[in-house]
């Protein structure tokens, strides 16, 4: 399941919040949302049926604002139109799919936006497949650093998917002549 | 984990994350999860996302950039859903037994991580067939064909066993690689000890540490490879989608693109063969290769064919 929201869920979620925001709801309103979804997305008990998370995802969204919306009841009723006929596009274009996929450069692009330290651990982790454990005897630091790390890591890439990784997506060209031909 | 009051649900879901990346939980603390879950469940959904979000720092589960988007994805989303739904099931039962085989096959260039139930991960290889079994007393993968690398999660009582063709391998906790051939295969250690011998032969064992690697023929012939570690390592660089080549030789550097794409790399120079490169290339970028030799020995490279590149002069 987690496997299955990183690869079809989170690269969707700066879109997602990007409608809430157009919708003029606020930050703090967009964070309890998504973080609602999410919660649904927690409860299913498979995902095989869903053909197009992005859409699915969204619609959990639009149907959890629209719920609140009418429990409000501050808003005229043809906003509330608005928002539950909208729908996402049903064929995205290839650049759109293209955006939001996580692609090797996409990872690659993210773990390149860690801060120094947390960057080496979780290479050391994510590439060459070191253990916590290893981690710490390796650099000469307690488990615990590691593992506070990785929870940085963790923390770093929630927060570059909320504010959408133009940041991420800037360094790539850097990370291209690292990747490519050596000497 | 106790004192996480004052942080929010999203950094404490962070924290457990990255407390269950360092090992199996203790049972004091999955209790503690499951009481922390219970009280809040918004909890499961921050507890989701966090997990989502650690995965995405992981090269092996990024799609293929240049992969077709449609047909050929469907059956790789099911297997990670599947996984994945594995992990959530263990994650809320604590334990999960789990009988009954599962049937990964990946596709030529695809790589496929498996979280298996009992906390252990399959990386499998292109164009492979692996066949996995977790039964109450054993833990039993076979592959039959291709190759994958295994993080094994410690359990004395379930010792877990990879059989390529006749070659068998036994691991405890550790992590290591094993590659059919069609004589043999090939093992490849990263972390611990692993056991392996051929079907038949099990007298005739050796035991295998970290950093070296050994090829076991059906025979039951073993020829131990001491390899430095930085080799191990480069040879399995396809678990991040490249390949890592030191002093390799082309015509070698060529078979192991070809294990990864439909478009085929072909020497047409025999003698080029023999020359040595240096480099680190992804897995599916033969081209980004041909050229890289293009530039290096100042031979042709011919790209128009979809299907083949040609690389070198044709010898008269």
């Amino acid at each position: 399941m987690a496997a299955w929201v990183a690869q079809n869920v989170i690269p969707h979620e700066a879109a997602v919040r990007a409608w809430l925001a157009r919708s003029r709801v606020t930050r703090e309103d967009i964070d309890e949302l998504i973080q609602d979804a999410y919660c649904r997305l927690a409860m299913l008990d498979a995902v095989e049926h869903i053909s197009r998370p992005d859409a699915y995802f969204f619609s959990i969204v639009r149907n959890l604002l629209v719920r609140r919306l009418k429990r409000a009841r501050v808003v005229p009723i043809e906003a509330l139109a608005e928002i539950e006929a909208y729908s996402i596009d049903d064929s995205p274009s290839p650049e759109r799919q293209a955006a939001a996929r996580l692609d090797f450069q996409r990872v690659m692009g993210l773990i390149a936006g860690l801060p120094e330290r947390c960057r080496e651990m979780v290479m050391l982790r994510k590439i060459e497949g070191l253990s916590q454990r290893d981690i710490a005897a390796r650099l000469g630091v307690t488990e615990a650093v590691v593992e506070k790390q990785v929870w940085q890591g963790i923390r770093a890439v929630q927060a570059a998917w909320r504010d959408g990784d133009t940041a991420a997506a800037a360094r790539l060209d850097a990370l291209d002549v690292e990747t490519g031909w050596r000497r | 984990m106790a004192a996480v009051s004052g942080l929010s649900i999203e950094e404490q879901a962070a924290r457990w994350v990255a407390r269950m990346d360092a090992g199996e939980l203790p049972e004091v603390e999955e209790e503690a999860l499951q009481a922390w879950l219970a009280d809040d469940p918004r909890r499961h959904g921050a507890l989701l996302h966090a997990q989502a979000a650690w995965m995405a720092l992981d090269p092996a589960l990024a799609v293929p950039a240049m992969q077709d988007d449609t047909p050929s994805r469907v059956p790789r989303r099911r297997v990670l859903a599947y996984g994945g739904a594995a992990i959530a099931a263990s994650l809320a039962a604590g334990i999960f037994l789990f009988d009954g085989a599962k049937h990964y096959a990946t596709d030529v260039g695809e790589i496929r991580r498996v979280p298996l139930a009992d906390g252990s991960i399959a990386t499998i290889n292109t164009a492979s067939n692996v066949e996995i079994r977790l039964a109450r007393t054993r833990r039993e993968v076979r592959i039959e064909s291709g190759e994958a690398w295994f993080q094994v999660a410690k359990d004395r009582a379930r010792p877990f066993i990879v059989a390529a063709g006749r070659v068998r391998v036994q691991a405890v906790g550790t992590a290591f690689s094993v590659r059919r051939r069609d004589n043999g295969a090939e093992i490849l250690v990263t972390e611990g000890v692993v056991e392996a011998w051929a079907d038949g032969a099990d007298g005739h064992r050796v035991r295998l540490t970290a950093g070296t690697g050994a090829f076991i023929a059906d025979n039951a012939a073993i020829a131990k490879k001491p390899e430095a570690p930085s080799s191990v390592d480069r040879t399995l660089a396809w678990r991040s989608g490249k390949i890592d080549l030191a002093g390799d030789r082309l015509d070698a550097a060529a078979a192991e693109f070809n294990r990864y794409n439909h478009r085929q790399l072909v020497i047409a120079d025999p003698a080029l063969g023999a020359e040595q490169i240096d480099g680190i290339f992804r897995t599916d970028d033969p081209e980004g290769f041909a050229l890289a030799v293009q530039s290096s020995f100042g031979v042709p490279v011919d790209i128009s064919d979809p299907g083949v590149i040609r690389i070198g002069h044709v010898p008269r």
